[in-house]
């Protein structure tokens, strides 16, 4: 699967006196999920709002599917699914009914409709929810089933908000499961989030964001094995670990264990085989921080 | 824009509306409260009934249109002032303008729902206002002209409604200004035209100053209650013999052909003495221009909401959030 979903380039956006968006650069695979990732304020809602043709750019060329928003909203509208942070119903609706008026709203043939809410239902796990009223359902089941809504019309690029906040860790699991499975079908995937240690099972592109630019963007193999984090090294002997781990700086004793760090994957390797060789016991090292975390807290470092 | 995207958008905004409130048990409230206070209103008539011409379902028609036209008038705004920011607040809006709704599928949707809503409300009221067409004291011609005008001004008042709510981040400032825009049609008016008519007043040959309603007749035009009265075709006059001659004379008690003759001997304007007849016969209509001015009114406040609801959103109002 080759081709982007997403192209954005040099895209800005201000809202009177706040600059949200200062030239923000963007591409999103087809077949892959990519993560937005970057701190509160940052500029991620307002990008995915531009993206899903609802808000115009002040500068910049922004393409969906291929069809620039701007000359084609309408063929771009209809290549995009959305959904929102702050995901609105109709309480008074049933689950069915709510999904049939989006069918309706997105011009799905009348005989494919009942198919298509049926198929799903099942992909989001709410079958047996059918006939429910939406206002009865859980929060993890409102947000499947507005995944559902933003997918009726079977679009080529997903856009989400922000979309495991408030789950529980059953449905951010599930959430995991179904973004992953519309990716294997081809689905340019774009999350965004600040759930860190989630987003690094989900995603297999991250781009930072940070004060309406772009600050980095990665592929989530590269990142573990180019960032340095912190490591957490166990052992059975913790005297001996401290005694072994005497001539560093950088080391932080823990209760068992003991914190070295920041490493690259290769330095911690080395660590590994240099505390072995002098003997400690050791049971464990693994880094203290997911690798996204750490470049996370790097680019957010500035601003403590 | 499609007749199936508009349907759609009326079906789902009525949908949602019935299953939230208890419009059911509300409109057979009104039902009975209208219909009972006619009734009511038509024995005292009777009662007090001692002329010889004019049957008393003629004023029943006139009061009870007339307070029916008021009271469906106050009663629009609840119904479209919450419709499009009412979305935006529940964050449904945004759903709605990706899909392939076009903004006037939903500003018509919507208009059709709550237009549609304000006509059953209209509908309720038929038993009391066809009793007198029943009785043969109205013809069957008034009874659809009104009633069409009457449509006709419910819709202006659901367009202002909605106008507004595309308007205003808030539905609270949506409502009251929907009632007050009703207000200023029906209230403002009047007001307007008593102050401006003292200046009409120029000298005339006489040495005094006479008042020229002719030049500020138009500040009365839009008001819904002039525009009702006025549209109504005119009863029919019976001739009468006095020792000065033969004049024609229309009923007395008719509330509707009372007021248009009013307003268009406003416009006629203050001639001196002319005779009774010819200025009943002469006088210009006043509703068109009235009428026309409610209609294009409505028609702007149309337009203004479905440019409220394109996107993509370049300019952002203060306080509008986008979903
Ligand atoms: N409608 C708006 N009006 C004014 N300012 C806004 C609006 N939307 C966003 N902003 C501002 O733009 C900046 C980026 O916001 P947002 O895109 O919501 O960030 P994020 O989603 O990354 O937290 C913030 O400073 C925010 O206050
Ligand atoms: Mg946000």
């Amino acid at each position: 699967m080759d081709g982007l979903g997403v192209e954005a380039h040099g895209v800005a956006r201000r809202f009177g006196m706040v600059q949200a968006l200062g030239g923000l650069d963007l591409t999103v695979p087809y077949g892959q999920v990519t993560a937005l990732v970057g701190p509160n304020g940052a500029g991620k809602t307002t990008l995915l709002l531009i993206l899903a043709t609802l808000l115009g750019p002040d500068h910049g060329v922004v393409r969906i599917a291929g069809h620039d928003v701007r000359t084609h909203p309408r063929l771009a509208r209809d290549a995009v699914g959305y959904m929102p942070d702050t995901l609105g119903v109709y309480d008074q609706l049933t689950v069915d009914e709510y999904l049939a008026f989006f069918a309706e709203a997105h011009g799905l043939p009348k005989d494919e409709r009942p198919r298509r809410i049926r198929a799903l239902l099942s992909l989001v796990h709410l079958d047996e929810q059918l006939g429910q009223p939406v206002h009865a359902l859980s929060r993890g089941q409102k947000q499947r089933l507005g995944v559902a809504r933003a997918l009726v019309h079977r679009p080529r690029v997903l856009l989400l908000d922000e979309p495991a906040s408030g789950l529980d860790p059953r449905s951010r699991v599930e959430l995991r499961d179904l973004l992953r499975s519309l990716a294997a079908e081809g689905v340019a995937v774009l999350v965004s989030s600040h759930i860190l240690s989630e987003l690094e099972e989900i995603a297999d592109r991250v781009v930072l964001v940070d004060r309406g630019r772009t600050v980095g963007e990665h592929a989530m193999a590269d990142l573990a094995a180019a960032t340095r984090s912190r490591w957490r090294v166990r052992s059975l002997d913790p005297g001996r670990l401290m005694a072994a781990l005497a001539g560093r700086a950088d080391v932080q004793p823990l209760p068992g264990a003991a914190e070295v760090g920041p490493l690259t994957e290769a330095e911690a390797a080395a660590l590994l085989a240099e505390l072995v060789a002098a003997g400690v016991p050791v049971t464990g090292l693994a880094p203290a921080s997911g690798a996204l975390e750490s470049v996370y807290l790097a680019m957010t470092d500035d601003r403590r | 824009m499609t007749p199936q995207g508009i349907g759609l958008v009326a079906r789902q905004e009525i949908r949602t509306r019935l299953r939230t409130g208890r419009w059911k048990a509300l409109l057979v409230v009104w039902a009975v409260l209208v219909n009972g206070l006619a009734m009511m209103f038509r024995l005292a008539l009777e009662m007090d009934d001692q002329s010889d011409f004019g049957h008393s379902g003629v004023p029943m028609f006139g009061g009870v249109l007339l307070a029916v036209l008021i009271l469906t008038l106050l009663v629009t705004p609840a119904l479209g002032a919450q419709a499009i920011n009412g979305e935006r607040e529940r964050g449904t809006l945004a759903a709605l303008q990706l899909t392939r709704l076009q903004p006037g599928d939903i500003v018509l949707g919507k208009l059709l729902a709550g237009w549609g809503t304000g006509l059953i409300v209209l509908l309720l009221t038929l038993p009391s206002l066809l009793l007198p067409v029943a009785e043969g004291a109205i013809g069957i011609g008034r009874a659809i002209v009104v009633l069409l005008v009457t449509g006709l001004l419910i819709g202006v008042s659901c367009a202002l409604a909605l106008g507004w709510s595309a308007l205003l981040a808030r539905s609270i400032t949506a409502v009251l200004m929907s009632y007050l825009t009703v207000f200023g049609l029906l209230v403002g008016t009047p007001l307007l035209f008593t102050i401006a008519l003292p200046f009409t007043a120029a000298p005339t040959g006489s040495g005094y100053d006479r008042d020229h309603p002719e030049r500020v007749w138009w500040m009365l035009a839009p008001n819904p209650v002039v525009v009702l009265a006025d549209a109504a075709p005119r009863l029919t006059r019976r001739t009468v013999q006095t020792p000065h001659g033969t004049f024609t004379e229309s009923p007395p008690n008719d509330p509707l052909g009372g007021i248009s003759r009013e307003v268009r001997d406003i416009r006629e304007g203050d001639k001196g003495y002319i005779d009774r007849n010819d200025r009943d016969e002469d006088a210009g209509p006043v509703w068109p221009y009235g009428l026309a001015f409610d209609l294009a009114l409505a028609g702007g406040a149309l337009w203004l909401s479905a440019r409220r609801l394109r996107t993509p959103m370049y300019h952002v109002p203060r306080g509008v959030r986008v979903a």
